[in-house]
Order: structure tokens, then sequence, then C-alpha cells
């Protein structure tokens, strides 16, 4: 007898002595492929995709609330609940029709008034949402299945704004929860996505249950990322929060779990040697590192020290710090924008380009009246992500004279002092590290860290006219050439100003047992399509 | 006794007001915003200021600390900020976890300390007493998360008999509940046997030499009589307080095996919250791991009556 044998008849012995109450539930094979169980990149702490707009939580929402338009692998919006839309030929007035027969979990229809609400509270928060409102003259119901919008001046994102998958997403809730304050957390999870929020399972911090939502109506078009027909092929997808990746790893080859969101680098070629597990890279934006300088204090109120770093950073092994020595995983990056997208520019990347020169950085630098002064630098030591970045450009920019100031904290630390405007002796700072989903970096309608309006800007408070004009001029772009231009213009504008410093652009694997078919590449896990045998 | 143990009881509540206190101005001092966390990092400045308002995180420490504390006074640990959640709930959830796994880890660690630590003193000097306090010393040097991905590797990887990680309810069967706890009851138990085993072994050696037990020997008493009726009896005093010790190692340790098991309770609660900063979650959770310590060292005063009719409260 072998020892799975022995296991198996002394299990079998153990159920048929043991009292019911000491035996194991029995999962049939049905159940257990009826179930997918999927590992996320993070905790899912809440589960407000507007109060809340981390990755995870919008990845979460995806499931349980629809849009009114999804964005397809062309990065084109496409209809999703809308049934139908007119826009006067002024471009002021947009008239959405619903699809008829959509529901949410609670049974109720989705009208129309569920629509504006939700609309409303998105555009208090989302910057193209703003930009909407800004130019809103109304938002009101005409019936149970339509809604208008009318503007003072054309918007043509506004169909890429509805189904962008950037957070936050406009997603659709019933209008007495979506009546919530934008500032303040809804209490109520009801959407009419193809998944239902099983609240009473929900361990923040280790377990999220979704089950499918027998009453949605998936559209007839194939699903391409959030757009087209979301066929549901499980019951149920368990999220499994695991902080430990060796356990993650371990987990995923030993069965316990299906999906595994973002290994890191480092265990992908013991995953790659195992015969169950498949592999690809996930998201194909992957993400663009950030470092980020303050413009307000010297010695980076002068863009001649700004140019010096950027003069100064290799690229290559800040991104062999932060993705590890599989090349396939980064590129340099000579733009602000994600490389591989219909509009990427590279005009006035070229100082990133070739081999770093050390003498004229320093020769800026002194330029610029920086006589070596602290220069005050947050690394999260809690982010590999961030380490990464700091580690390698703090020695970086210390041969080009700069007195860097390590300061190793963690993300919760560098996330409130980042906002300190004071001097370095008064909690103020000098250089952050972060990075920006390659997703929010197509185009300047979702990323906040390229906008130059000195105090409403990102951290670091850039502020530029020029930049400014020229990410309006994409927004005002109606064709393709128009966008590309303004996206030429926009990107050698940054750099002239060194609105930051990109440090490069790396992706993650993402990983699975091979019984699971269906997984997309996309900016986010789509449990749609997926299936388990 | 019982007087006494009221007494201690009452003692209680002036130690839990004075950690209340600490606990709250540390996190207030400390750097680091819940609402910066929240925000997400594409969030712009005002919109971090917005939600610091609407979670009243801007509010002056004495108007937050009494309305804390008033909150506490009537039982309430307040809600969690991210998850919207009471305090009470998300300890609820996660307190079977950390229990079970204190528990099985505790008595694991002292059914195998004890007689480690007796056989050591009785073999003393042989090759046993060497590889007992040899074993000691490994115990206490291999990190509780090293012993974690090793017993992972074996049982769970190459051999197939247990689960990586996870934790299932006792509700839901002893086997499936038990087996999820064995090697992070391992893993977490080194450190504790260890320090048990060193502890019955010096004790013991000293009771050893005492003149009772020499009687006892030209009585006639037998050596398992000798070690575990006379001996480990008049050592256990010792003992027990050290096992009351652990108590607090085995907090600290449950965090670090709950995260590399994924086990769900309060150790990983508490990490979560901090890198978070989710401040009334851990207050609540501070509150109620020094409530446990309390408890805990009254329990061990208590069981010194039983090991010695001499004292007396």
């Amino acid at each position: 007898m072998d020892r799975r044998s022995f296991l198996k008849t002394g299990s079998g012995l153990a159920a048929l002595t043991l009292p019911a109450g000491l035996s194991a539930p029995a999962l049939s094979q049905g159940a257990a492929a009826r179930t997918l169980r999927f590992v996320p990149q993070a905790n899912l702490a809440n589960f407000d995709p507007i109060w809340g707009t981390q990755y995870v939580v919008r990845n979460a929402a995806a499931m349980v609330w629809d849009t009114l338009y999804g964005l397809d692998d062309k990065l084109q919006p496409q209809r999703q609940m809308v049934e139908s839309e007119q826009v006067s030929p002024d471009g002021l007035t947009w008239t959405f029709q619903l699809r008829s027969g959509l529901k949410f979990h609670d049974g109720t229809p989705v009208l129309s008034k569920d629509v504006v609400a939700s609309l409303a509270r998105w555009s208090a928060r989302d910057p193209m949402g703003q930009m909407i409102k800004a130019l809103q003259n109304e938002l009101v119901t005409v019936d149970d299945s339509t809604f208008r919008w009318s503007l003072k001046a054309p918007y043509p994102k506004m169909l890429y704004a509805l189904g962008k998958v950037n957070s936050p997403c406009s997603f659709i809730m019933p209008e007495r929860i979506a009546k919530t304050d934008p500032f303040q957390q809804i209490t109520e999870f009801v959407g009419s996505g193809p998944y239902r929020f099983v609240r009473n399972e929900w361990v923040p911090g280790a377990k999220a249950v979704f089950e499918k939502f027998a009453d949605y109506q998936p559209r007839s078009e194939p699903a391409s990322w959030t757009a087209g027909g979301k066929r549901v092929m499980v019951d149920r997808v368990e999220w499994v929060v695991m902080p430990d990746a060796a356990t993650a790893a371990a987990a995923l080859q030993n069965g316990e779990v299906d999906w595994w969101e973002q290994p890191i680098s480092d265990l992908m070629p013991l995953l790659k040697r195992n015969r169950n597990i498949a592999s690809d890279i996930g998201d194909p934006f992957g993400n663009i590192g950030t470092l980020r300088m303050n413009h307000l204090l010297p010695p980076f109120n002068d863009v001649r020290a700004r140019r010096a770093v950027l003069m100064a950073v290799d690229q290559a092994d800040v991104m062999r710090a932060v993705a590890g020595d599989d090349d396939t995983l980064w590129r340099r990056l000579p733009s602000f924008f994600t490389p591989g997208t219909p509009i990427y520019p590279e005009e006035g990347g070229d100082i990133m380009k070739g081999p770093r020169n050390i003498e004229a950085a320093k020769k800026l630098l002194a330029e610029s009246g920086y006589k070596g002064e602290p220069v005050v630098m947050l690394v999260a030591q809690d982010q590999p992500i961030t380490k990464g970045q700091g580690d390698v450009t703090s020695e970086q920019l210390r041969k080009i004279g700069l007195n860097i100031d390590y300061v190793a904290t963690d993300w919760g630390t560098v996330g409130s002092r980042r906002a300190v405007k004071s001097p370095t002796s008064q909690g103020g700072w000098n250089i952050f590290f972060s990075w920006h989903a390659g997703v929010d970096c197509i185009n300047p309608a979702a990323y906040t860290a390229i906008r130059t309006n000195g105090e409403g800007a990102w951290f670091g408070w850039p502020k530029s006219d020029t930049v400014e004009a020229k990410r309006d001029a994409w927004f005002a772009a109606a064709t393709l050439e128009q966008e590309k231009a303004a996206m030429a213009e926009l990107n050698k504008a940054a750099f002239d100003d060194v609105v930051f410093c990109p440090t490069g652009f790396f992706s993650s694997y993402t990983a699975w047992r091979r019984n699971v078919s269906g997984v997309v590449k996309g900016p986010l896990p789509f449990f749609w399509g997926v299936s388990k045998s | 006794m019982f007087a006494y143990a009221l007494r201690r009881v009452v003692a209680t509540i002036p130690v839990m007001a004075i950690v209340a206190l600490f606990v709250f101005s540390l996190l207030y001092i400390s750097p680091g915003d819940p609402a910066a966390v929240i925000a997400g990092d594409q969030a712009t400045p005002a919109d971090v200021e917005r939600i610091r308002q609407s979670l009243g995180l801007d509010r002056p420490y004495l108007v937050r600390f009494g309305d804390w504390a008033w909150h506490i006074i009537q039982g309430d640990l307040g809600v969690s900020i991210f998850t919207n959640l009471p305090v009470s709930t998300m300890i609820a959830q996660r307190i079977e976890p950390t229990l079970s796994l204190m528990v099985i880890t505790l008595i694991l660690a002292v059914s195998i300390a004890v007689p480690m630590g007796v056989v050591a003193a009785w073999k003393q000097g042989t090759w046993i007493d060497r590889a007992v306090m040899g074993f000691a010393v490994l115990g206490f040097s291999v990190p509780v998360f090293v012993v974690g991905y090793l017993l992972a590797y074996i049982f769970a990887l190459e051999l197939d008999w247990l689960p990586v990680q996870g934790y299932t309810p006792f509700a839901r069967g002893v086997w499936p509940w038990f087996q999820n706890l064995i090697l992070p009851a391992i893993a977490l138990g080194g450190v504790y046997i260890a320090l048990i085993a060193r502890i019955t072994r010096a004790t013991m050696l000293e009771v050893l030499q005492q003149d009772y037990i020499r009687t006892a020997r030209a009585k006639g008493v037998g050596q398992k009589g000798i070690l575990f009726l006379h001996a480990l009896k008049n050592a256990a005093v010792p003992i027990v307080t050290v096992v009351g010790i652990g108590v607090a190692l085995l907090i600290g340790g449950a965090v670090v095996t709950e995260s590399v098991f994924a086990i769900p309770g309060l150790g990983r609660l508490t990490v979560d919250a901090i890198l978070r900063r989710d401040y009334p979650v851990i207050q609540g959770v501070i509150l109620l791991f020094s409530f446990v310590y309390v408890l805990v060292n009254l329990l061990i005063d208590l069981l010194y009556t039983l090991f010695d009719p001499r004292i007396r409260y």
C-alpha cells in the first residue's frame, strides 16, 4: 500500500467512525469547479468605488456594478447599459436610452433616476466627471429609461469618460445609494453587474465572495474587456487575500487557489516550472515608475535642477531593482505615457535616452544654484516598487552631487507627508516615489500626475501654463490625428518643464491553474468568460 | 480568593484606562494619514483634505480622545475608517482563528516542552540533555517565518499531507479545523517550546538537588514518581509563570504566523490596520490584547495556589 492509498483508507475509516460533527464537509467536484478562488493584488478593505479609488476596489466593483459604456481591447468605448445615444448637432446635448430589462441585485429595475444620481456622485470625484460637471447645464431624467445631459460647451470625450476603466469609474448604483455624499462611504453594495457581493461572507483583509447574479442580462456581442456580453461561467468567485507572496505561490502550486493576480517576479521561475500553472503578462499597459519632485522648494523649484535629475537617472538600473532581471518585464521610457498605445509620444524624451551624462548633470545642477543642501527623499520600504526606485536613484543622484537625505519610512507616512508644503526643516520633502497604472497614462484623461495647475496639481505642485494648454488641446481633439499631435506636444512640454521623472515602464505577470480557462490580458482581472474544469 | 480575584478584575479598569490613553496618544503623534490611503495614490490634496474632514480627523486631540473614550465606556469600540464595519464585528470575525491557534500552540508547547525539560534535567550532561538544549537554542534562533516556510514546503507542497494556508471554522468539523492549524501551531510553538523547556530544565535541576528529593530516593520512590510527583510539582510555579509570560510571545508571534499561513486572525487585522492607519481598529485590538494579558496574569496568579498550598490570597 502506498502513502496516498494509506491516507485515503485512513480518511475513509475516519469518516465512518467519527461522529458527524467531526467529519469534513463534502465538496463535490462539480461544486469545486463552480467556485473560482482568486488571490487579488491587495486587500479589499472597503467597497465603495467612488469613495475609495484604489485599483483593488475598482477591480471588485467591476464585478458588481455595471457601467453605461464599456471599454474594449481597442480602447474604444462601447455601449454596455445603454441601448442608444443621440448627440445634438452642436454637441451640447446628449440623450441616452437605457437597455430594457436591466435589474439591480435587489430585484428593482434600473431606471434613469438611478443613473442620474450615480453620475452626479461620480462627477464630484472623477477628474473627467469634474470637467463635464463644469460644463454642465443640466443632468435630468426624461422618462424611466431615458436621461439627458446638456452642456454649455461640447465635450468630445463624453463616451470615453463614461466607459473608461480608470478609477473612479462611473458605476451605476440605485438612487438611494448613489445619493450618499461622495466623500462618505456607502453602506449598501447593490449593483446591476454580473456578480452580486455576498456581504455576510466578507472578512476585510481575508476574504470577499461574489456570486453569479442570475438575472443579469449580458449583451449579445462577444465580451471584450468591460464591453460586450459579460457571461459568467462560475457560480461563485472567492477572493482570498494573501499578504505573503511565498504563501500565495505555494497555495497556487498546491491547487488551493486557482488564480493569482500579481505574482512577484522573483517567484515566477518557480511557477513557470510547474506544468499545472500557466502564466502571462497580466496587464499589457503595465505601470510607469515615478520620481516625483517638489516644485515649491529648492533645489527643484529650478527647472535646471529637475533636468539634472533626468540626466542622472538610469532607468535600466531602476527597472532591474523594481521588476528583476527578466528583461521582458520592463523597458526604458523616454515618455510620460504608456508605450504600445495608439497615441504614444516620445517627443522631448531624448534626455532619457543613451548613456547618462553625469558631468553635464553636475554642471547643470551647479548652474541652478544648488549648494549641497540636504535633499529629503521619502522612500516607502513596505512597497517593493518604491523601495527599489529609492535605493537605486538615491545612489545615482548622489553621483551628481545631490546631498540625499534618504528617509526610510512606510507608505502610510509617505501618503501624509507628501501633502506637506512646508520647508524640509518643518516636515516637508523634496522627492518621493510612486507608480501609475499604464491604463491611466494612455492619454491625459485620467492622468492626474501630468497636470501642472500649481496648487491644484498632484503632490509636487508643478505649475506650467504651457503643459496645461497642451493637455487641453488633447481634450479638444476630435480626430485621432489631432490627438496624436496634441500628445506629442504635451510630452515635449512636460519634459521641457520636467513635471516629474519617469523611472521606466514595467509589467507584472498573472498566473493561474491550467484547469482555469478564459483569463484575458487587460488592465484589470475580468471574471466573465472565465471557467474552471 | 474570590475577593482577591474580584479586586484584581476591578484593578484592570485603571490599567485599561492608561493603556487606552497611551495607545490613543501614540497613534495621534505617529505619522501617517488614513485619508491619504483611502483617497488613493491619484487623489489630489484637496480630495484628501475633504476625506480627512469627513472622518473627523481634523478635530483637536482632546475632542477626538474624549469622543472615543466616551464610546469605549459605553462598550462601543467605534467603526473602522476603511471598512465602515464596527470594530467589535471585525474583532468577532477574527477572534476564533487567533484563539484556536493560541490554544493549540499552548497545548502543543506545554505537552512537548515540559517532558523535554524534565528529561533534560534528569539526564543532565548526557547527549539527551545537549540535544534538548540544542533544540532550545534552535527554537529561539530560527525565525517563525522560516520555520513556517519550511514546514509548508515539506508537509504541504512535497508530501501533500496538509494545506498550505487558510483557516476552517470549528463549526465545519474538528478535522478540517485542526488540519489548518497543525503547521502554524508547530511554527509558532518553536520559540515557546524552547522557552518552557529551558525553564523547566533549570527549575528541575534546582529542585532535584533539594533534601526532600534525596529523602524520597532513600525511601525507595521510583524515578517517575520523583520526577513527576515530587520534583515537577515543586518546580511548577516558575514554569507556570513562564507559560503566562509566553502568552505575550504568542500574541506577537501570531502576527507573523497568521501572515505566513494566511490565517484571518487578529494578528493580521492588527498589521493591516497599522499599515493603513485605521485608528479605531488599532485601538480596539490593542485594548483587547491588553485585557487578555491582564486576565492571563490573573489566571496564573490563581494557579499558584494549586501548585503551592503555602500561597494564600
